[in-house]
């Protein structure tokens, strides 16, 4: 009972930083509509910063996390402004691939800078545990959960309740109507993929005194984001958020019950068959599905 | 006249008369390998293109296919001493199996959402088979011992691996030529710019994806043997990898999805680069991949009909300019977007 206790546990606490970066994911989907292949390699760069600040200055991921979001946010502005924004009106194709083009390039400018390595800090937090009875609960873990949700509920309420918030939402249900009330639609594509990226750069921050770094990290994190906005539903926050925790759940079950070694096959057939059965998610808001192509 | 003995006919056979002598140019082994790569890379992208360039399913998946080819020979040549010759039709006969098996249900999705798909199974398909350790002997590979013969597809020479690759690439190329010029090409090209037309128009739009991911599936495994028998070293890592599937794409978007020799042309370019790249920066890991990113994003933005589709209209334009006439060519394959000097 207490070793299931404990998975479960490990599962929502791995989940939180899988929402961090589908939030971001979902941001940019929702909103500018455009499936960013490279996310993956936004969430590898954020880790890499934040292992440069530590070996170089010493500072702790948590301390250099202020400035990764800040330069992700502007390396995700200078992304849309530079690749994403010529080719909106374009084709399926056209998306597809020069988002896949931009991943290939990050990954493998990593590749030249750090080879293949795999990298990690070392801090004095980095193994503490809080005993439960039984049940270990990993601190860094429990700080990423926390700030997870923290910031799950400040995106909500800035997007409910600022003007910024509410112009962003504006264009995610309806550009063209929000475009004639004025609203600036470029540039809240800017910012929407701004957001996008900072969440992932503080998804980085958190991630890295949990794992490891290596050029192709991102794989293996954009693929669980694309699983948990499918399952959550594209454009909703909300979804993005629970089906994050969910497929945390599930990657910890399937680890102990199925094997490690399948853990991330299973969450792949919970994602075709969602996507099969269910392509609008858990919890969609169904807008603009069609235009990328889920209806 | 004679209908069999028009100018392109002509062209066609001297072309391929050229390709078959190759290999008497006295090309040493690398560029004898670079000239195979090449082959095999075009076959490869042309099996996707017929998919992917033709029916506009955007699939990041192939690497399942020529996996599933690689590993079927390979195991049945290991384990039971099947030639691979034989293991070439298992290898089809199961591809087109597990392509009807993912296309089916895959084939309601769009756009992105077919393309994650195919990747998630893509990913499903690597992580099995690392896992099954008693069969494909997991993430440490299966080393094909070297028996040179016919019946083993094995060689010491690279010439005969020139020809099968050549047959394999020419197969490739008659089956898209004939899908381009049959209603066969024109229902996939109806699909592909608009399905719910292509549906209210009577077109079978099921059957005719299926037909699509059935002839790609087929040849994409046929390549996947060669690339066993060629390399004599296959793993999970090598043959189902993402990255190879979005090279194979990557071919046949530069060189023009949806035409014949398109993804030939994308080989012809993209393979000496890489392999130029590869040996001159040796030390720098990731270079030429670094590259192949940049020309991708290049290639989308600028030119996103790939490189002979806008050649054709160049040329279309300079010739009606010479006329004295002025037009604007829409090019069929390109969605019916205007290519128009505007551009």
């Amino acid at each position: 009972m207490a070793q299931l206790m404990q998975i479960i546990i490990s599962g929502i606490l791995v989940g939180g930083i899988y929402a961090l970066i589908s939030m971001g994911l979902n941001l940019i989907l929702g909103v500018v509509r455009i499936i960013n292949f490279a996310h993956g390699e936004f969430l590898m760069i954020s880790m890499y910063i934040s292992f440069l600040f530590f070996v170089t200055w010493g500072l702790d991921p948590y301390l250099s996390a202020p400035i990764v979001v800040l330069l992700l946010f502007i390396f995700g502005c200078f992304v849309q402004r530079i690749i994403i924004q010529p080719i909106l009106e374009t084709s399926a194709t056209v998306k597809i691939f020069a988002t896949l083009g931009l991943s290939i390039m990050l990954q493998n400018l990593a590749l030249m800078i750090w080879n293949a390595d795999y990298r990690t800090v070392h801090t004095a937090y980095q193994t503490s545990v809080i005993r439960l009875g039984e049940v270990a609960i990993s601190v860094p873990r429990l700080i990423a959960f926390a700030v997870a949700i923290l910031i799950a509920v400040a995106l909500f309420l800035f997007l409910q309740n600022t003007l910024m918030g509410k112009a962003i939402r504006a264009v995610a249900m309806e550009r063209r109507a929000a475009s004639l009330m004025g609203i600036h639609v470029k540039k809240i594509y800017l910012i929407a993929f701004g957001i996008g990226s900072a969440l992932v750069g503080l998804a980085g921050s958190l991630l890295m005194p949990i794992y490891y770094v290596f050029p192709t990290v991102g794989t293996l994190f954009v693929l669980t984001a694309f699983v948990v906005v499918v399952l959550g539903g594209m454009g909703s926050m909300l979804g993005a958020f629970l089906g994050g925790i969910l497929i945390g759940l599930v990657e910890a079950l399937a680890g102990v019950w199925i094997s490690p070694g399948l853990k991330e096959a299973v969450y792949f057939v919970i994602f075709i068959l969602v996507l099969l059965f269910r392509p609008s998610g858990l919890f969609s808001l169904g807008k603009g599905s069609e235009e990328v192509g889920l209806k | 006249m004679n209908r069999l003995l028009t100018k392109g006919n002509i062209l066609l056979i001297l072309g391929v008369l050229f390709l078959f002598m190759v290999p008497q140019f006295g090309l040493n082994k690398f560029y004898m390998h670079i000239v195979i790569l090449i082959l095999f890379y075009a076959a490869v992208s042309g099996s996707w293109n017929i998919l992917a360039g033709y029916a506009g399913q955007l699939s990041l998946g192939h690497a399942i296919f020529f996996g599933l080819g690689a590993y079927t020979s390979t195991l049945l040549l290991m384990k039971s001493g099947i030639s691979p010759w034989i293991g070439m039709l298992v290898a089809v006969g199961l591809c087109l199996l597990v392509g009807a098996l993912i296309g089916y249900p895959c084939f309601r999705l769009k756009g992105p959402f077919f393309t994650l798909a195919t990747l998630a199974f893509s990913e499903v398909i690597r992580l099995v088979a690392s896992f099954w350790k008693e069969l494909t002997n997991g993430a440490v590979g299966l080393n094909i011992p070297f028996q040179p013969g016919w019946s083993t597809m094995m060689f010491r020479s690279k010439e005969p691996y020139f020809y099968i690759a050549l047959v394999i690439l020419l197969l490739v190329i008659a089956i898209t030529y004939w899908i381009d010029r049959s209603k066969m090409g024109s229902y996939l090209v109806a699909i592909r710019e608009d399905e719910e037309a292509a549906e209210s128009l009577g077109i079978p739009i099921s059957r005719y994806k299926m037909y699509a991911v059935l002839i790609s599936s087929g040849l994409a495994g046929m390549t996947g043997v060669f690339y066993a028998q060629y390399i004599l070293f296959i793993d999970p890592e090598a043959v189902f990898n993402i990255n190879f599937s979005v090279q194979v794409a990557l071919i046949s978007i530069i060189g023009g999805m949806g035409t014949v020799l398109g993804p030939l042309i994308g080989a012809v370019l993209m393979i000496p680069l890489n392999e130029i790249l590869r040996s001159a920066f040796s030390g720098l890991n990731g270079l030429n991949f670094f590259i192949y990113g940049f020309v991708l994003i290049l290639v989308v933005s600028l030119i996103p009909n790939g490189i002979l589709p806008t050649v054709r209209n160049w040329l279309k334009k300079a010739t009606a300019k010479k006329k004295g006439t002025r037009q604007v060519v829409a090019n069929p394959r390109n969605g019916g977007e205007q290519v128009d000097s505007a551009n």
